[in-house]
Order: structure tokens, then C-alpha cells, then sequence
């Protein structure tokens, strides 16, 4: 396959894992006050693991100094314990709730918004300087 | 050296005697030898005829060179952009300057045989 | 001969940093793509290229001109603010993102020059 727009693969990795990334997010949030879940313990918070991809780049310098690709490595649920807050249905006891930071969710959302927007411009400007590279000599 | 003296250097090998390029260089009026400078010359000075053997060889041979090299050049051209289209990582950039150069080359090429035509056809039409 | 036509110190010296530019884009595509992954170090062009180029263009000779290389390195001169030691900082690779397509846009015009100069010394006419 022709490649003419360069390291455009790295950015569409980037903005993948940046979308899964806004999933688990939005999917945390929505949970945030699931106390009784499909296993019938509170929802467990869930966070995305990055990890670099090596692209394959010709003539290039080995590990070092080569474009990486990222890709999202899994999935996994966090290990913090569920929060307790006194039961509203039973005065005296405690309820387990999902640990789940509303304000965390939300920055780590943004976060990963700007970094979608940027990577969205890096492709846009590599569209640009293409069709640059084909003006020349016109 | 820009590119008009190097095409000039190449159609008009350095022929011309040294001792009227001199006389050129001396004349108070631009372009103009003044007769009594090429008196001072002596009748030999200008029995040189202008087409005199270069250093390099014949003109044949320059000719001979130059098309090899515009060969050179479309070939070189053509596999950069076949690199581009089978994706093997040559960069577009690449590419598109070699193409440019090989059309550069081959229009001067052609350009020096419409030269040589139209000199040709001149000699030919000159009345003995 | 047809080699000297192309064989100028600053045609030659406008391709490579062409090529540089272009290694350039794709060591920030690379960095930007790479913002939160965890201990990366951002990339770029080898600063020992400049230098080399500079060095050669004053010599006028055009095989050192030619056989200069750009090639990309970890940017030792980046510090990591954040703490899961990626050096990458979103702000500065946007601005080098905007300035290499600029000087993509400078180098394209000049090599077009140049052929387009050529061109017009050979045919006379312009386009």
C-alpha cells in the first residue's frame, strides 16, 4: 500500500487508543453509583494501560530513535477498594459504593480530548505538507 | 557555476584562442576588437579554427554522454516513484524532485538537438 | 553534465534539509501520538545536522553536501516534568509541528525555484 502520508500510522494508533481511553472513562462515570453489579458487588473502576508499539522504520536506528506507535495493552480494573458511606435505606450500616472520582474521570477525559485533538492535527498537517510535496516543480 | 554558464559551457566548448579573448577583454569598446589589436596578433593567431578539439573529445562524444545521462536520470526517476507506488518507503519528496530533474534533463536535450537541427538546416540552405 | 546542471551547492543543500523537514514530521507525529505513554522520550533530528550542513555549505563542496545523512535521536536536552517520565510537552510540539510545516513550505518553494530557473535557461519561456 502506497504510504505518502508519513507516520500516519502512529496517529491513528494514538487516536484509537485515545478513544478507548474516552470509553472507559465515560463507561466509569456512568457506574459511579452501581452498588449492586452483574456479580453482585459494587462496580469496580477501570483504567486503559498504554504501552509502545516499535514501528518498523526503514534504515532505522534500532530501539532508540525510531517512531513508536502506541496501542492500548489492556484493559484492567483498579484495585482500590469500594468506598463505604453510611446506607441511606438502613440507618447505622454502611454501603459499599464504586470508587469512582467524579473530578479525576473528568481530567483524565480531557486529557485524553486534547490529545485527540492533537493527534487529529498532526494527520491534518501531514494532508497539507503532501499536498505541498506535489507542487513541486509546477 | 549557474546554470547558464554551465549550458553554455557545454554547447560552446573553450575553443576560442586565448590571445583574442584577450584583445576582447581589452578593447575600450564592449564586444568590439579593434583592427590594429588584431594586427598586433599576427596572421596565425586567427587560422584556429573555432572548432578546434576540446580537451574532453570530440563533440560527438559530449553528445554521447549527455544522452546517457539523461537516461540515467529517467531511470533514476522511475524507480523513485515506483518505490513510492510499491511502498517501499521512498520519501514522496524524493520522487517528485527526481522527476522534476529527469524532465529538466530531457528538455534540454531536446532543446540542444533543435539547436543542432536548425543549424544544420542553415548550413544546408547557405548559398556556395 | 547533465549532473552539473543539478550539482549546485545551494540546490543541493535545499534538499537536504527538505529531507530533514521531513524526517522532522514524522519524529512529532511520533512524539504527539506518544503524550501519555508512560517513559517515553521525545525524538528529533540529530542537532549535529545543522551544524554538518552549515559547515558544508560554507565549503562549497557539493559530494560533502551530498553525503550528509539526517537521522532522528532522543532528545537528551528534554526534562520531564511529568511523573511517568514521558518528555513529551504538548505545547512546544505544536509550535514545532506549525514551524516545520513552514519550512516545508519555504524548502518546496525554493526547489521549485530552482527547477523552474532551470527551465526557463534552457526554453526561454516561463511554465
Amino acid at each position: 500500500m502506497i504510504t505518502l502520508l508519513t507516520g500516519i500510522s502512529s496517529s491513528a494508533a494514538a487516536l484509537t487508543a485515545e478513544r478507548i481511553r474516552m470509553e472507559v472513562i465515560s463507561q466509569n462515570i456512568a457506574n459511579a453509583n452501581t452498588t449492586r453489579g452483574l456479580d453482585g458487588k459494587p462496580y469496580q473502576r477501570q483504567h486503559v494501560v498504554f504501552e509502545t508499539a516499535l514501528r518498523q522504520q526503514q534504515g532505522g536506528a534500532g530501539s532508540f530513535g525510531s517512531p513508536q506507535a502506541v496501542q492500548v495493552s489492556r484493559i484492567e480494573s483498579d484495585n482500590r477498594p469500594p468506598r463505604l458511606i453510611p446506607d441511606p435505606s438502613n440507618p447505622g450500616a454502611m454501603q459499599a459504593v464504586p470508587d469512582v472520582n467524579i473530578h479525576e474521570e473528568m481530567a483524565d477525559y480531557i486529557t485524553a480530548s486534547r490529545s485527540f485533538e492533537a493527534n487529529l492535527a498532526v494527520v491534518k498537517n501531514a494532508r497539507a505538507m503532501a499536498m505541498q510535496t506535489l507542487t513541486i516543480g509546477k | 557555476m549557474n546554470p547558464i554558464s554551465a549550458i553554455r559551457q557545454f554547447v560552446m566548448p573553450e575553443a576560442r584562442p586565448a590571445a583574442v579573448v584577450k584583445a576582447m577583454s581589452d578593447s575600450t569598446v564592449a564586444g568590439a576588437v579593434p583592427f590594429n589589436e588584431l594586427q598586433k596578433l599576427g596572421p596565425g593567431a586567427l587560422q584556429q579554427p573555432f572548432s578546434s578539439q576540446p580537451a574532453g573529445g570530440s563533440f560527438g562524444d559530449l553528445l554521447g554522454q549527455m544522452v546517457n545521462e539523461v537516461g540515467a536520470k529517467q531511470t533514476a526517476a522511475g524507480d523513485a516513484i515506483g518505490g513510492v507506488l510499491s511502498g517501499q518507503g521512498v520519501p514522496l519528496h524524493q520522487a517528485m524532485i527526481a522527476m522534476q530533474e529527469a524532465s529538466v534533463s530531457f528538455q534540454l536535450m531536446v532543446e540542444v538537438r533543435n539547436k543542432l537541427l536548425e543549424s544544420y538546416q542553415e548550413l544546408m540552405r547557405m548559398q556556395i | 553534465m547533465i549532473n552539473a546542471l543539478f550539482n549546485q551547492p545551494n540546490y543541493l543543500a535545499t534538499k537536504k534539509m527538505l529531507d530533514a523537514t521531513v524526517l522532522r514530521q514524522e519524529a512529532i507525529t511520533s512524539n504527539i501520538a506518544n503524550l501519555e505513554t508512560p517513559n517515553y522520550k521525545r525524538l528529533d533530528v540529530a542537532p549535529s545536522f545543522s551544524s554538518d550542513l552549515r559547515q558544508a555549505i560554507a565549503s562549497k563542496n557539493p559530494t560533502q553536501i551530498e553525503n550528509l545523512r539526517p537521522h532522528l535521536i532522543v532528545d537528551s536536552a528534554a526534562f520531564s516534568p511529568k511523573r511517568d517520565g514521558n518528555t513529551v510537552q504538548l505545547e512546544d510540539e505544536m509550535l514545532h509541528l506549525n514551524q516545520n510545516f513552514v519550512e516545508h513550505s519555504l524548502e518546496t518553494q525554493l526547489v521549485s525555484a530552482s527547477l523552474s530557473r532551470l527551465r526557463m535557461a534552457i526554453t526561454g519561456r516561463s511554465g
